[in-house]
């Protein structure tokens, strides 16, 4: 990396795009700033799932735990250098900035510049690796010709060992597909709508199918790979971090049940590794798209992702947590409150013989505490001052929970007591409705926590 | 009750283990102290401990050998936490040398560890998750800026003695660089040359005019991560308790892109 006088006459070589729009060659400063606006809304900025050593031959190795580098001013993690290849786009999807139709700067990176940026950037640990993504140029396989050229040759030519998160282009060669997925950590396919419909509405030159069929593609390659891997452990990885994807949510009128069945089935079906919700900004005019005069949907983004994380590492089911009956999330609580006021059966759990299972679904217990707990318990008998050491949210937990056969309160094992009791306490409000001017009293107007109605009393 | 009183350092608590032990006064009568100046209580007798590399290595290796390495790093762990914390109960040094006490004892050894209900195994507990989520913050956070000599260095203002886990990381890393690591609290440095180990080193040895001598691309960096940092941020989502949480103010100073900020 001494050679730094090489890279730089690569930088000031502007690449001359095949599009004809792009007539002058904008600066580094302006294509970088150009090509980070067109890559923002998209979420999936993890780095996580691999872990790999460095071999000492070049730079960059990779935690599976993820590292994020620093955070934007929106609070989200920026770990990934994340831009798009180029602008450019033949496609017309309304909810994109980037559609064909719209008049705004347009640039296209050459591959000498991505690799410089992203080896200089990781070099001042600025960043973990490199997110690229791409407006569709020309046809959606010269496209994905163009990120496997500039990704080989940061994997070879830089001998670069952190992590690359690559987009998949719908209706890209196979072949590209496949020989990009050795070189890549991650790869997604964005589904962008919960339903097909949403997807023919808004975005009509992709399809379900062109989406699902390099999804499917990945999914095989990397249970392929597996078994390649079983016996032969020096067998080059294929997508070792696994597949992603990302739903525009508040776009279309999809309710939470649909859209968590949607992930339920991609996590089961298609070997997903992470499901991303993007609560859906408005950047374009265009009469088939809500306005959301209140702003983005980010309550209810949040609500999904929890709802998610239940389903990823509590071994909960969507019909657990939703039916047709009630389809959408209560805003006021998260999904495992709200699941566990209308379980009250099983609860109190005894915190000395609980096993893992039932100890995942006491609200205020999370994976790490409870597998703490189970570890503990085997030394000494636990208190509820050892809880709150070990990590337990006691003011949630404090409701559904005995140490040794005592609460730590008296309290009532009752629904409206409870939810009641949780509310109070102004920490547990979300912010959203805070700002909405919220008043204690108007919280149970329009509630309904069991199907019985009985808040009414209140 | 007899109060060990040893520096606050791995070789001065492992050499406060050493002379605890040593001394066949019955370790129910046994205090540690790493507090150089702690409250002087009546009834107690207080026995200054001089770090002694020999002692300490004989802990270590009978640490290693009769409860497993994994245990003997969270000692070490321990030990470079800052032990000023509102949270703990119990001094640092005597929180370790009643768990090797404890685990000692018990046939199962180093599954003391797992018995987070006693108060010195919590007290470990709390101090080792301070070490790795400090140096978690240190390996996201910190910033290189390249020297004019091609040398990549960061200063660093870790409250807790982080510095060898964070280099150890980026020796993994990057194997090919020249970088310098800079502790400015603990006064600290640790040096990687190309294709060698770390040394930790005394910073009173650094050259301070060096490390303001940046090269010629930096600045022009500098400016292109300012510029991808500021874009990424979505306005309609703007939340800067969001960030502070995520990011804590006191490390905002030591990178690019939020030292103006601060």
């Amino acid at each position: 990396m001494k050679d730094t006088a090489d890279n730089h006459s690569l930088l000031t070589n502007f690449y001359k795009s095949p599009a004809p729009s792009v007539s002058l060659s904008p600066t580094i400063m302006e294509k970088l700033t150009i090509l980070t606006d067109a890559a923002k809304y998209d979420v999936a900025c993890t780095s996580s799932g691999v872990d790999r050593g460095g071999d000492g031959t070049g730079i960059g190795n990779a935690k599976s735990c993820g590292i994020c580098h620093t955070f934007a001013a929106d609070g989200r993690c920026v770990s990934l250098l994340k831009i798009l290849f180029t602008n450019e786009c033949i496609f017309n999807c309304s909810y994109c900035q980037n559609n064909c139709t719209n008049d705004i700067p347009r640039a296209t990176f050459t591959p000498e510049e991505i690799c410089t940026l992203t080896i200089e950037f990781y070099r001042r640990n600025y960043i973990e690796g490199l997110f690229l993504s791409s407006g569709i140029i020309e046809s959606p396989t010269y496209t994905m010709g163009l990120i496997y050229e500039a990704i080989y040759k940061l994997r070879t030519f830089y001998r670069f060992q952190g992590y690359i998160h690559v987009k998949t282009i719908p209706g890209a060669d196979p072949v590209l597909i496949e020989k990009t997925g050795f070189l890549a950590d991650r790869m997604s396919v964005n589904l962008e709508l919960p339903t097909s419909d949403a997807l023919k509405k808004l975005a009509p030159c992709k399809s379900r199918r062109t989406i699902l069929t390099p999804m499917r593609q990945i999914q095989n390659g990397i249970t392929a790979n597996k078994n390649e891997l079983m016996v032969y452990q020096k067998a080059p990885k294929f997508v070792p971090a696994g597949q992603s994807t990302q739903m525009i949510i508040g776009a279309t009128p999809e309710n939470d049940f649909q859209i968590m069945s949607v992930a339920e089935g991609l996590y089961q079906k298609f070997g997903l590794k992470r499901v991303f919700y993007s609560a859906y900004i408005h950047v374009n005019e265009n009469a088939g798209l809500p306005a959301l005069p209140s702003g983005p949907p980010l309550l209810r983004e949040h609500r999904l992702y929890q709802a998610d994380w239940l389903l990823r590492y509590y071994h909960f089911t969507v019909n657990e947590l939703l039916s047709e009956d009630k389809p959408n999330f209560n805003i006021y609580l998260d999904p495992k409150c709200d699941w566990a006021l209308r379980h009250l059966e099983y609860f109190p759990v005894e915190i000395g013989t609980a096993d893992y299972k039932t100890l995942l679904r006491v609200p205020g217990i999370g994976a790490k505490s409870a597998k703490r707990i189970v570890k503990a318990r085997r030394g000494s008998t636990l208190d509820f001052p050892d809880l709150k050491k070990i990590g337990v949210v006691l003011k949630r937990a404090l409701y559904f929970i005995t140490c040794s056969g005592r609460m730590m309160y008296p309290t009532k094992l009752d629904e409206d007591y409870i939810c009641r009791s949780l509310l109070n306490d102004s920490s547990q409000i979300p912010r959203e409705i805070k700002e909405q001017g919220y008043r204690q009293l108007s919280l149970f107007d329009d509630m309904s926590f069991s199907p019985v109605g009985n808040t009414a009393n209140y | 009750m007899y109060v060990f009183q040893c520096e606050n350092s791995l070789d001065g608590i492992l050499t406060g283990v050493y002379d605890a032990w040593d001394s066949r006064l019955g370790h129910k009568n046994i205090q540690l102290s790493s507090e150089s100046c702690g409250e002087i209580l009546l009834f107690h007798e207080y026995i200054p401990v001089n770090p002694d590399l020999e002692k300490s290595q004989k802990v270590s290796k009978t640490l290693i050998r009769r409860l497993g390495m994994s245990f003997f790093e969270v000692i070490c762990k321990c030990a470079m936490a800052d032990g000023n914390c509102r949270k703990l109960t119990m001094d640092k040094a005597n929180a370790v040398y009643q768990a090797i006490v404890m685990a000692l004892a018990l046939p199962e050894g180093a599954k003391v560890l797992e018995y987070l209900a006693e108060p010195c195994i919590s007290c470990i507990f709390e101090l080792c998750r301070q070490t790795n989520n400090e140096a978690h913050y240190m390996i996201e956070f910190l910033r290189f800026a390249e020297l004019e000599n091609g040398v990549l260095f960061s200063m660093i203002h870790p409250k807790n003695n982080v510095l060898p886990i964070v280099a150890e990381h980026f020796t993994d890393r990057f194997p090919l660089e020249n970088f310098l690591l800079y502790d400015a609290v603990h006064q600290i440095a640790a040096v990687h040359k190309a294709q060698k180990r770390y040394m930790i080193v005394d910073a009173n040895e650094l050259n301070l005019d060096i490390i303001k001598r940046y090269s010629q691309e930096e600045q022009k960096y500098r400016r292109l991560w300012t510029a991808f940092f500021d874009t990424i941020a979505i306005d309609e989502r703007i939340n800067p308790k969001l960030q502070s949480q995520n990011i804590p103010k006191r490390y905002w100073r030591d990178t690019v892109e939020l030292k103006s900020k601060y």
